[in-house]
């Protein structure tokens, strides 16, 4: 895959954004603040881990429908482990993560032993992380965390919010992984021809394992961050959320069917899904009509998309 | 030659079911046909040849109505006539079977006969009794009346599959059925099926144009031949005027001497050895022994457990009895990256699903199989990736842009070189060939019977199975004979005959097995 066409997708993508923030600055004066874009990169920072995770997924093929399960059951198991079962919060921080990453290694699991379809994996234990999230929770929501706790939400590193660091360092990880190691290769291989890359000695099933599992650990992560910031633990966290990561994946250019897509798309992808929903809310659109954009915008990458893809085909 | 038979064409008159005269069509500037000429008689199977991209499947395509020529002239009983589309060019009799078969699963046969062409009561519903028993009628014409008009098709065998696609071309009542190579991905049995329904279509009076790469069905089937080479018509000749080694030379434009390239001999050390060696039920007791420097052709009709015996060789389906060893040691091979681990490749049967990553270039797919090996530190080191691609690419004289060509656009033999680069350049000392010239045109296929003979001449333990019998054959050192997933005959060089192992292969084994 040479450099051009890796790029295409995401150049079109990167010139959308500057118009998008271009127009929407002139909307509104409070758009183009930087007190507004570091507010608005601490609200990205949930879904745009998930999305990094759910690039790989989608990549190789698969969807990962549980994400925002996860988050709910990370984040009240956190509050629980805290808070009923007394544990140091340090101690429930890294527990719960390893239950939410356990979740995502399950998911795993149950697509490449059983040879489930992982929409059908996943769609399932959507039902199922949610539903032991809301039996734990008892509908009760944990409240009282100490101050130190809220900075990974709300703190700020050399002028700029704790999880945008995390989010930043997570997607030159990511990028790398993804673009530059053997697992990322396997990761493409699988998902353009899973045979063939059986064939070719790739070990599909535990690179779709260690993808889920990583799928887990970032909704796990992104649960922390979402808790810290909002300073509650409710059972209805992050519902919704994998829709949104979804869309900010497939809008970055990455392939439903697999086997195409790069993190920088994926980055991209939800720069322009944020840039949207905060400018148009500041230049006075109802929600409402903001999802009409988002709507809108995603139907027309995906067919610019398919009309590169056939002068590229043949 | 060709004023010859254009004169002839024209004195038969007007009743030819098609004739092209000096057709030329040229995409993105490139002219893939240039004037060329060719009739069909009724009632006559004319054999369409030449190499991967030599034009023919272009010339079926302005047939069938797929193209329109850019120059010369479509006449269809005696009067000039344009295909405009496919629809225009059913109306005029002209039928295609095609090599992937276009028909819908869940349907049934009967209805998949009549899609498009359904009969109707005079209410303008589909009359069902009718459609019933003229799908009945039509493949009792095709001696195919064990096939249940009302089953659906998507449990049927290809060969069954494809006596329902010329049932519905001569449903359309086809006066000339282009058959594009039908019998790619038929079983032996099938193929004698086909070859007798192409002999009583004929009968019938249906021109049929038959384009194969099979020596042995040309010769006996065709009337005439025609060749194409780089999108020129080379000659149309009567069957009785040519042989095999003439038509080889026409097609790749020299001649070529010896099909297949001279054996050395061989006594090097036994490198592999299975012994009882089982897979479910498909892989019985399989024991054997292959030396470094040698050729083992695995012989059987498919089916056989052949392709099954490799697999388990190579770890997609582990032995579930029995022992493999490697220089003497028993190994346990549970997976293709343990495989690969301790020296052995495989080249699979099917080069699209199973051997390549289509849309992914040259490189990539070269790299896949050696990705340990082409990392520094904890990246793919981009330029040993390159540099490996251009080293393939040379070796194995593979015609592509660049490493970064994206596989999906090489011909079928620049394809299997590719897959071919991709394992060798694992380095590995036992090298399992499933198939490993299938679809390939003539120029290629003796380019990589010389590169395996090359290999074997260096040490290389190669296991060929291969549907081919005059490629077992030919290549073989030594001959292994597969039939109901056990090791049925073992032929050296000498005693290994068409005869002997062909009666091998298909004797039936039932009764010992039952006693």
């Amino acid at each position: 895959m040479t450099v051009a066409k890796l790029f295409r997708h995401e150049t079109i993508l990167a010139i959308l954004t500057v118009i998008a923030m271009i127009v929407l600055a002139s909307l509104s004066d409070k758009f183009f603040t930087l007190d507004n874009l570091l507010n608005q990169g601490r609200l990205m920072a949930e879904v745009g881990l998930i999305s990094l995770a759910m690039t790989f997924v989608i990549v190789t093929g698969g969807i990962d429908l549980s994400v925002g399960s996860i988050l709910g059951l990370t984040a009240i198991l956190l509050g629980v482990f805290w808070h009923n079962v007394g544990l140091p919060l340090p101690a429930a921080i890294l527990l719960a993560m390893v239950c939410g990453t356990f979740a995502g290694w399950v998911n795993g699991l149950i697509i490449t032993r059983f040879s489930v379809p992982p929409l059908i994996a996943t769609l399932a234990t959507l039902a199922l992380y949610r539903g032991l999230a809301e039996g734990i929770s008892e509908a009760r929501s944990v409240r009282g965390y100490p101050e130190w706790f809220f900075f990974f939400g709300q703190g700020e590193v050399l002028g700029v919010p704790f999880q945008l660091w995390v989010m930043g360092i997570a997607t030159l990880i990511a990028a790398a992984i993804l673009g530059l190691t053997p697992f990322g290769r396997a990761t493409y291989a699988i998902g353009a021809n899973e045979v063939a890359a059986r064939f070719s000695g790739i070990r599909v099933d535990a690179t779709k394992l260690w993808i889920y599992t990583a799928s887990g650990f970032c909704a796990a992560l992104a649960a922390v961050i979402f808790v810290s910031r909002v300073t509650t633990t409710r059972s209805d966290m992050g519902t919704g959320l994998e829709l949104d990561a979804i869309t900010a994946v497939v809008l970055g250019g990455t392939s439903i069917f697999g086997g195409r897509g790069t993190i920088i798309g994926t980055a991209l992808g939800l720069i322009l899904i944020q840039a949207l929903k905060n400018g148009l809310a500041l230049s006075g659109v109802k929600g409402d009509g903001t999802i009409v954009v988002i709507g809108l915008v995603l139907i027309g990458a995906i067919l610019v998309g398919a009309l590169f893809d056939r002068n590229r085909g043949g | 030659m060709r004023t010859e038979q254009i004169g002839d064409a024209t004195a038969s008159g007007a009743a030819l079911p098609i004739e092209l005269r000096a057709i030329s069509k040229a995409f993105a500037g490139i002219k893939v046909v240039s004037n060329v000429s060719f009739d069909m008689r009724p009632g006559e199977v004319h054999a369409l040849m030449g190499e991967n991209g030599a034009g023919k499947s272009t010339l079926i395509k302005i047939m069938a109505g797929l193209y329109q020529p850019d120059e010369g002239q479509i006449i269809v009983n005696g009067a000039v006539v344009r295909f405009p589309s496919p629809k225009v060019a059913h109306a005029a009799g002209i039928a295609t079977v095609h090599q992937e078969l276009l028909l819908f699963p869940e349907l049934t046969v009967a209805e998949n006969i009549f899609l498009g062409q359904t009969p109707k009561t005079s209410l303008g519903t589909i009359d069902w009794t009718t459609m019933r028993r003229r799908a009945r009628e039509l493949l009792d014409e095709l001696d195919s009346g064990d096939l249940d008009i009302d089953q659906k098709v998507l449990h049927l065998s290809v060969g069954n599959r494809q006596r329902i696609e010329i049932a519905r071309a001569l449903a359309q009542d086809a006066r000339v059925l282009i058959m594009d190579e039908p019998t790619a991905a038929l079983a032996e049995h099938d193929v004698q099926r086909l070859m007798s329904i192409v002999r009583s279509l004929r009968r019938r009076g249906v021109a049929i144009v038959y384009v194969s790469h099979r020596m042995p069905e040309i010769f006996a089937l065709a009337d005439r031949v025609t060749v194409l080479r780089d999108g020129h018509l080379v000659a149309t000749r009567p069957i009785s005027e040519v042989d095999e080694p003439g038509l080889v030379s026409m097609m790749v434009g020299r001649s070529i001497d010896r099909l297949y390239p001279p054996k050395q001999g061989t006594d090097g050390e036994v490198i592999l050895e299975l012994s009882g060696v089982s897979h479910r039920s498909v892989v019985r007791d399989i024991a054997f022994k292959l030396r470094r420097g040698e050729i083992l052709g695995l012989a059987g009709l498919v089916g056989s457990g052949r392709t099954e015996t490799a697999l388990t060789i190579f770890g997609i389906t582990p032995a579930t009895q029995g022992q493999i060893l490697i220089d003497g040691k028993p190994v346990s091979i549970t997976s293709p990256e343990a495989a690969r681990d301790l020296g052995i490749a495989y080249v699979p049967e099917d080069r699209a699903s199973q051997g390549l990553i289509r849309p992914q270039t040259i490189e990539e797919n070269i790299a896949l199989a050696n990705l340990k090996r082409l990392t520094r530190g904890v990246f793919v080191d981009a330029a040993k990736v390159a540099a490996e691609a251009r080293n393939a690419i040379s070796r194995f004289g593979i015609r592509a842009r660049g490493p970064e060509q994206p596989v999906r656009q090489l011909s079928g033999g620049n394809q299997q070189k590719v897959v071919l680069g991709k394992w060798l350049a694992t380095n590995p000392r036992i090298l399992i060939m499933d198939e490993p010239t299938r679809g390939i045109d003539v120029g290629a296929k003796a380019e990589i019977h010389l590169l395996m003979r090359k290999l074997a001449g260096e040490g290389m333990a190669i296991l060929m199975i291969s549907s081919e019998l005059p490629e077992v054959l030919g290549m073989s050192d030594r001959v292994l004979v597969m039939n109901g997933g056990r090791i049925v005959g073992e032929f050296d060089k000498e005693h290994a005959t068409a005869e002997a192992v062909g009666t091998v292969m298909t004797r039936s084994y039932d009764k010992e097995q039952a006693a």
